[in-house]
């Protein structure tokens, strides 16, 4: 499967044009503040619906104009037969985002999530690794409510408990009150934490390899720390249980500081490097190339996520990465990416010499203030 | 404003009517005839004098007690719990429900300063208190959301001490449909609530 048409109307700084891309992808070309993450942006936006760059759907309409539109149409392979048409429009009046797969309006907008399988990577990824640990969870619920069913909901009715028994609590209410929204709290949140236990446990050797080949053999693992105890907590049962027994153990801190504490709000993951023994916390003391590594690693358990769970040959977005990396690290990194079993590749530099992914078999086109020629 | 101006702009504080919609309801009652747009008028002014909440259950009425409270045919051993009035209506077209109902009048919903003080929770208790174990079952039929379990679990704290045994409405597969088309949150509620046949 992969992205063979794409239509843009009013997206940021780009013209509105009908691009037709080719299979194998596309390298785009130019210099800074001409475009290039805004196109990566657009199609990614038709994964995801929302940036990738943590925009608010204002922020990308063009300029002075009012609506946006991105309409995206894939042509099937040998790993999904049949081909998509995403449309996704934002109305800046009202607010109004209007998605429609195939022409029809899905029923809920996560219905229409992961239609292109993309995988994005980008210079900001490092915040994945060197930023705080909501950009850690950020980065598991993404993956996880393109690729696990039932998390998107769980996520949602977990966030919906929490915020009203944190108003409960704000509000000083007895607790006869706040406990009310334990039973939902606790039965979307052990699907939460049963859900990035399993995807960080079954992941994080791949995470290790693919750490060990791009930095020519050093060691980093991966391990999920949940707020809530888990230790031998196995089946969900067990989670809910614990998750229960640290709200009762957390009540008074709770009633005191007036909101909720003990819950998978508060999980991170940590990303440590196992080299001499010494494990030690990339957040800290890992060194820019090391963080950056460790990034792109965790986008590579992505996509393999991606082949994993959907089958899919996962599209892959890459958005200036070899700007700040080595040419040892980036050389490796090309090696792996035409290893692995990835499907279309969509690329943006600012020269040609950045291009060699794919043996240099990448179409090439230029951007130049928001317009793109092929 | 011209009296055209003013019933639009009425209209268009209905739920689900824009400025568009309201100008066509107006045209529509100017070509009708007098009278049917009179009996219209009549109709929404016999709503706002004489319609009223029960004043045991909640209900809608046009007299102290709504034609449920006020049938002494109904079984009185049962209790429903609504949230909102016009739920009432629902579950009686079902003609399966021979029991009363009480309407709380909203759920619980902190974020918009909602409590048990604002919905009709403490005439709900003193009910089933005043009935000296005359109500044997409380059947609690809020939605399904999450303001309305949550609204479902404080019921269930504060009756179940009271005696009554407290009930859920069952959630599941909708009937006449097919496995394949719903959704999987249901189908997981639909097989935890499985029972013996």
């Amino acid at each position: 499967m992969h992205l063979s048409a794409l239509s843009l109307r009013h997206f940021r700084n780009l013209r509105n044009q009908e691009l037709e891309l080719p299979r194998e992808g596309v390298a785009l070309i130019g210099d800074n503040a001409q475009g290039k993450s805004n196109f990566l942006e657009a199609i990614y936006y038709l994964e995801t619906l929302r940036s990738f760059r943590g925009a608010r759907d204002a922020q990308m309409l063009g300029f002075g104009e009012e609506v946006f539109r991105v309409v995206g149409t894939t042509e099937g392979g040998d790993d999904e037969p049949r081909g998509v048409q995403v449309a996704a429009a934002f109305q800046k009046k009202g607010k109004r985002k209007k998605v429609s797969v195939d022409g029809t309006e899905p029923d809920r907008l996560t219905d229409a999530l992961g239609h292109l399988s993309a995988v994005i990577f980008s210079p900001s990824d490092v915040d994945l690794v060197s930023g705080g640990p909501s950009e850690r969870r950020r980065f598991l619920d993404i993956v996880l409510s393109l690729n696990e069913p039932g998390y998107v909901r769980a996520l949602s009715d977990y966030r919906k408990s929490l915020s009203r028994r944190n108003a409960a609590l704000r509000a000083g209410q007895p607790w006869s009150l706040v406990s009310v929204w334990d039973q939902g709290l606790i039965r979307a949140g052990a699907e939460i934490m049963v859900a990035r236990r399993d995807w960080i446990g079954t992941r994080a050797s791949a995470f290790g390899d693919y750490y060990a080949r791009v930095s020519g053999g050093r060691r980093a693992r991966m391990t999920y720390r949940p707020n809530v105890s888990l230790e031998d907590a196995a089946s969900t049962d067990a989670v809910e249980h614990a998750f229960r027994e640290a709200l009762e153990a957390a009540r008074d801190r709770e009633a005191r500081r007036g909101v909720t504490v003990a819950g998978p709000h508060r999980d991170d993951v940590r990303l440590q490097l196992s080299d001499e023994g010494d494990d030690l916390d990339l957040r800290d003391y890992g060194s820019g190339g090391q963080r950056r590594t460790a990034a792109l690693a965790l986008r590579l358990v992505e996509a393999m996520t991606i082949r994993e769970r959907r089958s899919r040959r996962p599209m892959i977005l890459l958005d200036d990465v070899f700007a700040e990396l080595d040419g040892g690290r980036s050389e490796r990194i090309l090696e792996l990416m035409d290893g692995e079993d990835t499907g279309q590749v969509v690329l943006t530099a600012p020269k040609d010499a950045d291009v060699r992914i794919r043996r240099d078999a990448l179409p090439r086109w230029r951007i130049q203030a928001g317009e793109i020629t092929t | 404003m011209s009296a055209i101006d003013r019933l639009s702009d009425e209209f268009s504080r209905l739920p689900g009517i824009g400025s568009k919609t309201a100008l066509r309801l107006v045209h529509h009652l100017m070509k009708a005839s007098k009278d049917d747009t009179r009996r219209l008028a009549r109709a929404l002014v016999d709503v706002a004098d004489k319609v009223r909440a029960c004043d045991v259950c909640g209900n809608f009425s046009e007299h102290d007690l709504c034609e449920i409270c006020s049938n002494p045919r109904r079984d009185v051993s049962v209790l429903c719990v609504v949230e909102e009035a016009y739920e009432v209506g629902a579950i009686e077209r079902t003609g399966q429900f021979r029991g009363l109902f009480h309407v709380l009048g909203g759920r619980l919903s902190p974020l918009d300063g909602i409590g048990p003080d604002e919905l009709n929770v403490a005439t709900l208790l003193r009910r089933i208190d005043g009935s000296r174990g005359e109500i044997r079952e409380v059947i609690i039929a809020t939605n399904a959301s999450v303001e309305g379990e949550a609204t479902s679990v404080f019921l269930e704290q504060e009756i179940s001490p009271m005696g009554p045994r407290v009930t859920r409405l069952a959630r599941g597969i909708p009937v006449g449909s097919d496995l394949e088309y719903v959704d999987g949150t249901t189908i997981a509620q639909a097989l935890a609530g499985r029972r013996e046949m």
